[in-house]
């Protein structure tokens, strides 16, 4: 028995030490891709069938990673700092271009970018990927315009209907104060400001911005400007709002679901591809989890026409200082983004393209796609994707905190003011 | 002690000691200079700017950080609360349970044991869901008897976030102490108390006079390694309240991963760990001077 | 209030009602993982709590393993439920980590404690103020070390520094003080050798301690998480615990997969915890008393 069991054990070993010496791919036969989950782009499936698919045409194989908005940064940091980042990253530009690129961990790939992609892809997504005229950090595969949902069913009970235009999904401020009250007065809770932090801060920066029409950067992008007096007006004006509560304790993924489960019957976390998701309780897209019908809203403003947030997401590569792995990226990049497969790429993130056309063949990815041609609608309100603002990273940080501490705080404008003014300078001092 | 019996007692301890000091010294003690090392440094994680040797500003900046020192009461505040907490609370359970049938002191003994061996990811897990503002355990419960009117946000609370941390904690904390006194309290020397009780002193007398001497050692063995387990809140925190809200569940411990992961500062975080590093360091020293003059 | 129970009735009644409201207390977390595990999606979001499923499901325990594949072993072909792998990773790790400190204390702990050696004092000291140090202190360094030795996001990268922590040397050092100096000194005029003696002498006389320091390594790196968090990043390489905080962030709506992966994650560990706890009880117990 003790020698059965010592023979186990060492065996244990032998294998555990064969797990170390497992040999680093020299040639770029291997790539790694770390995924966030931009729609089905975080899912093993969807992503499976594209890399196959790209793996077939160049025998490059790839590996996935899916990462989360909880703690996906805080997985690529640890990496970076131990110099094990993956080749390819998917996300945005305020983490590609403005956070790690400009830290000096991305490669260079304007090369990738030639003048007839210049004129197909978006152009507001195409200033966002570039550092410089000459640096360009991320390849944009897709794109959306973040909004908000109500819980159409609770507003209907709540009798507040008449503020909610389901066509044109715009409202004012006042429409949006009435909805919210109606809601309050027939169910006590609305929703929360979710601020403990990770992901979701679009939804939030959105949400306040727009009710008195603050800024949260100069048009520049050199400077951050949410301690102008409109965003004041506004962190007081749902501080007040009975319903809708600053609640650190959650984050965006939460406040989903919280909504989901009919607890909030507000979210401002929100976008087509929640819209598309179908939830874990399994009644179909659209809908809560016991059925009742979301409707998916711009962010009021004082004069019902919406600044909204864009996502612009694509992939960017880090310099692991191995030129093979970074071709391989390159092609894989292009693969997605800038080839006839490009088509499948978009699909499986549930956005709309970041470019028109490929090569000069019109992308027509939704074709057909009622909710997809509805949500169509909001994408003419994109505002500036000022995200590209250096030193983004903290000033995120700085916002959540701002958020928390006016939940905390008395509610009085000043207490509210002295907090704004505290975290912006804070966040100002991350983009000298 | 003959020189040659010296000499091959100093080789001897020095092999004995090796392997250990190889693990000792290469995952504790080098990075722990480096640390240091570091801590001089204008260290950021950006490539671009060449860290800068800049003598002590970090620890000068230090101490005029908010957050530091918030992040310093809190770990002090867990810590000068969990550790005598958990050694009365512990003492109490072992001597409610201690005279009680084996099977059911046995019982005892491993249900308060259970929150250490579930592990604190999955404790945490389950804490999230009991505090939780909208659908917790706690407001329902205390809803339900009335004790509270409206929900309380326990962990979007500045004012409940850290005591919530703090109680579980306990849970998970007072399961080795117990565990300790039960030993303890049955070795005591059962002639000596029926004596006492004979002299007629009372439950309180024997207690003070003549247990609490005894266990005396297991209790300084108690504090260390309440102490110990008390530094080790990182999941907690992480997991429940990323430091929040408002800094109000900031411990030094999470401020250096923040600092590191969040604020890209790595020689600002390594001062930090310096500091706290000394602290722990002098806390460790009172602690068994205290053992050893017993 | 009387810290004994001896005469009082009252008291012992009292006492007993407390002991049985805290034991619910402290058991509840794990019931609460273990019903939860059973529980559809509806029933365990909503903001009335089912004490006990009325009706159970196997929907969360079929979806945690039916996420992300993994390869069983190392790079092998055969791929399996992630889960699985991480359970996996969590058991080799913690059987590793618990050989090489039994082993390194055990020699380390009777050096310190039976030989005279210059430096002996300082190397104790040493070991004593490094025990409680938090391993965030010294994060970045060791995230750097780790990755210059080639063991970033590999399983030894957790496993090494664990054997590195002091802990299980001062406890070691507790129980080798209580081997008389007589039985050592008759070996060495037996002629025994150095490595002989501590083999036949010193090994049975700490066989308790070793038992205790043993099942404490193994349950505390089961649970440890910063260290897997900052070490480890493939899907295929992370443990148990820090699997289900990933799920936990990836999913936070479904609450039932998380209580099933929460249930994967303390199960084994209780089990292996109440297979040996008498031996616990009585190694760590031993080694106290004489501090």
């Amino acid at each position: 028995m003790k020698k059965l069991l010592s023979i186990a054990l060492a065996l244990l070993m032998v294998l555990g030490l064969a797990a170390i010496a497992k040999p680093a791919s020299a040639d770029a036969e291997e790539i790694t891709l770390w995924t966030y989950p931009i729609g089905n782009w975080g899912n093993e499936e969807a992503v499976k069938a594209l890399t196959d698919a790209f793996t077939a045409e160049t025998g490059i194989k790839v590996k996935v990673e899916y990462l989360t908005y909880t703690d996906g940064d805080d997985k690529v940091n640890t990496a970076l700092t131990a110099k094990k980042a993956p080749d390819l990253i998917m996300e945005g530009p305020e983490r590609l271009v403005s956070n790690w690129g400009a830290q000096g961990y991305m490669v260079n790939i304007a090369d990738l970018f030639d003048d007839q992609d210049k004129a197909e892809i978006n152009p507001a997504a195409l200033a966002a990927c570039f550092a410089d005229d000459a640096t360009a950090y991320e390849y944009p595969l897709c794109m959306t315009a973040h909004c908000m949902a109500i819980n159409m069913t609770a507003v209907k009970e709540a009798g507040a209907e008449e503020f909610v235009n389901t066509d044109t999904h715009l409202w004012t401020t006042e429409q949006f104060f009435n909805t919210v009250k109606a809601l309050a007065a027939k169910y006590g809770l609305v929703g929360g400001i979710y601020c403990s932090g990770q992901g979701g801060d679009q939804g939030t920066r959105a949400l306040v911005n727009n009710l008195y029409g603050g800024t949260f950067t100069n048009a520049e992008h050199t400077a951050y400007t949410w301690d102008d007096p409109k965003n004041i007006q506004a962190l007081k004006a749902l501080y007040d709002l009975e319903g809708l509560d600053y609640d650190p304790s959650i984050n965006g993924g939460e406040e989903i679901a919280n909504f989901y489960n009919g607890i909030f019957k507000m979210a401002f976390c929100w976008n087509i591809g929640q819209q598309l998701n179908p939830n874990s309780a399994g009644t179909g897209a659209g809908k809560t989890a016991n059925g009742e019908d979301i409707a998916f809203m711009a962010f009021p403003s004082e004069d019902g026409n919406a600044v909204l947030q864009g996502g612009i997401w694509g992939f960017g590569i880090f310099n692991n200082g191995d030129d093979a792995r970074i071709e391989a990226a390159k092609k894989f990049i292009l693969y997605m983004a800038d080839s006839e497969h490009t088509v499948d790429a978009v699909r499986a993130s549930n956005y709309f393209a970041a470019r028109s056309a490929v090569a000069g063949n019109e992308l027509d990815i939704w074709a057909g796609n009622e909710i997809m041609a509805e949500y169509n609608k909001l994408m003419p309100f994109l505002g500036d994707y000022y995200q590209v603002t250096k030193g983004w990273a903290p000033a995120r940080t700085a916002w959540w905190n701002m958020l928390q501490q006016v939940g905390a705080s008395d509610g009085s404008e000043a207490a509210i003011a002295a907090a704004v003014a505290d975290y912006c300078a804070q966040a100002n001092e991350g983009a000298k | 002690m003959s020189p040659e019996l010296r000499r091959r007692e100093t080789v001897a301890g020095y092999l004995f000691l090796l392997p250990s000091l190889i693990f000792f010294v290469g995952f504790v003690v080098i990075p722990m200079v480096m640390c240091v090392v570091t801590s001089f440094f204008d260290a950021t994680m950006d490539l671009n700017t060449p860290d800068k040797f800049i003598w002590f500003d970090n620890y000068i900046e230090l101490w005029q950080d908010p957050v530091f020192l918030k992040g310093l009461t809190n770990t002090l505040i867990i810590v000068l609360v969990s550790v005598p907490f958990t050694c009365i609370f512990s003492l109490w359970v072992a001597s409610a349970i201690y005279k009680m049938r084996e099977g059911l002191l046995s019982f005892f003994r491993i249900v308060f044991y259970l929150p250490v061996v579930t592990g604190s990811v999955a404790v945490t897990v389950v804490w999230k869901w009991m505090y939780n503002n909208y659908y917790g355990i706690f407001n329902y419960v205390l809803k339900n008897t009335g004790i509270i009117s409206k929900n309380i946000n326990w962990l979007g609370n500045p004012q409940y976030a850290l005591w919530c941390i703090i109680l579980i904690l306990l849970t998970t904390s007072v399961g080795q102490p117990i565990v300790l006194y039960v030993s303890a309290l049955s070795n005591v020397d059962s002639s000596l108390v029926e004596a006492a009780e004979v002299d007629g002193a009372t439950n309180t007398q024997v207690f003070w006079r003549i247990k609490w001497p005894q266990i005396m050692p297991t209790t300084l063995y108690i504090l260390i390694i309440t102490t110990i387990n008390s530094f080790q809140c990182f999941a907690l925190i992480q997991l429940l309240t990323s430091g929040g809200p408002n800094y109000a569940t900031e411990t030094v411990m999470y401020y250096i991963y923040y600092t590191a992961f969040k604020l890209y500062r790595f020689g600002y975080g390594n001062a930090m760990g310096v500091i706290l590093a000394i602290f722990i360091g002098i806390l460790s020293a009172v602690q068994f001077r205290l053992a050893r003059e017993k | 209030m009387s810290k004994d129970n001896g005469s009082s009735v009252t008291y012992k009644i009292f006492s007993f009602v407390v002991l049985i409201i805290l034991a619910f207390l402290f058991i509840f977390p794990l019931y609460w993982i273990i019903t939860g595990m059973f529980k559809p999606p509806a029933v365990i979001n909503s903001p009335t709590p089912q004490w006990w499923p009325h009706e159970w499901t196997m929907r969360n325990i079929t979806e945690l393993f039916s996420r992300r594949t993994a390869p069983l072993f190392s790079e092998i072909a055969l791929r399996v439920p992630g889960a699985l792998r991480w359970l996996i990773n969590t058991v080799f790790m913690a059987i590793m980590a618990m050989i090489l400190t039994c082993i390194t204390a055990a020699m380390a702990g009777y050096a310190l404690a039976k030989k005279r050696f210059i430096g002996r004092t300082f190397l104790f000291s040493l070991i004593v103020a490094a025990m409680a140090l938090p391993k965030q202190v010294i994060l970045v360094p060791l995230v750097r070390e780790i990755s210059a030795l080639g063991l970033y996001d590999n399983i030894w990268a957790v496993i090494l520094p664990t054997v590195g922590w002091p802990f299980g040397v001062f406890l070691m050092k507790q129980f080798s003080e209580g081997i008389p100096g007589e039985m050592l000194e008759a070996a060495r005029i037996d002629g025994a050798s150095e490595l002989k003696t501590f083999t036949s002498v010193v090994i049975p006389m700490i066989k308790p301690g070793i038992g205790a320091l043993a099942i404490f390594t193994f349950i505390n790196s089961w649970n440890d998480y910063f260290l897997q968090l900052i070490m480890l990043t493939s899907n295929s390489n992370l443990t148990i615990s820090l699997g289900i905080a990933t799920m936990q962030a990836e999913n936070s709506t479904d609450f039932g997969l998380i209580m099933a992966g929460a249930a994967l994650a303390a199960v084994p560990i209780i089990i292996v915890f109440l297979l040996f706890q008498k031996y616990f009880t009585k190694g760590i117990t031993m080694g106290a008393v004489k501090g």
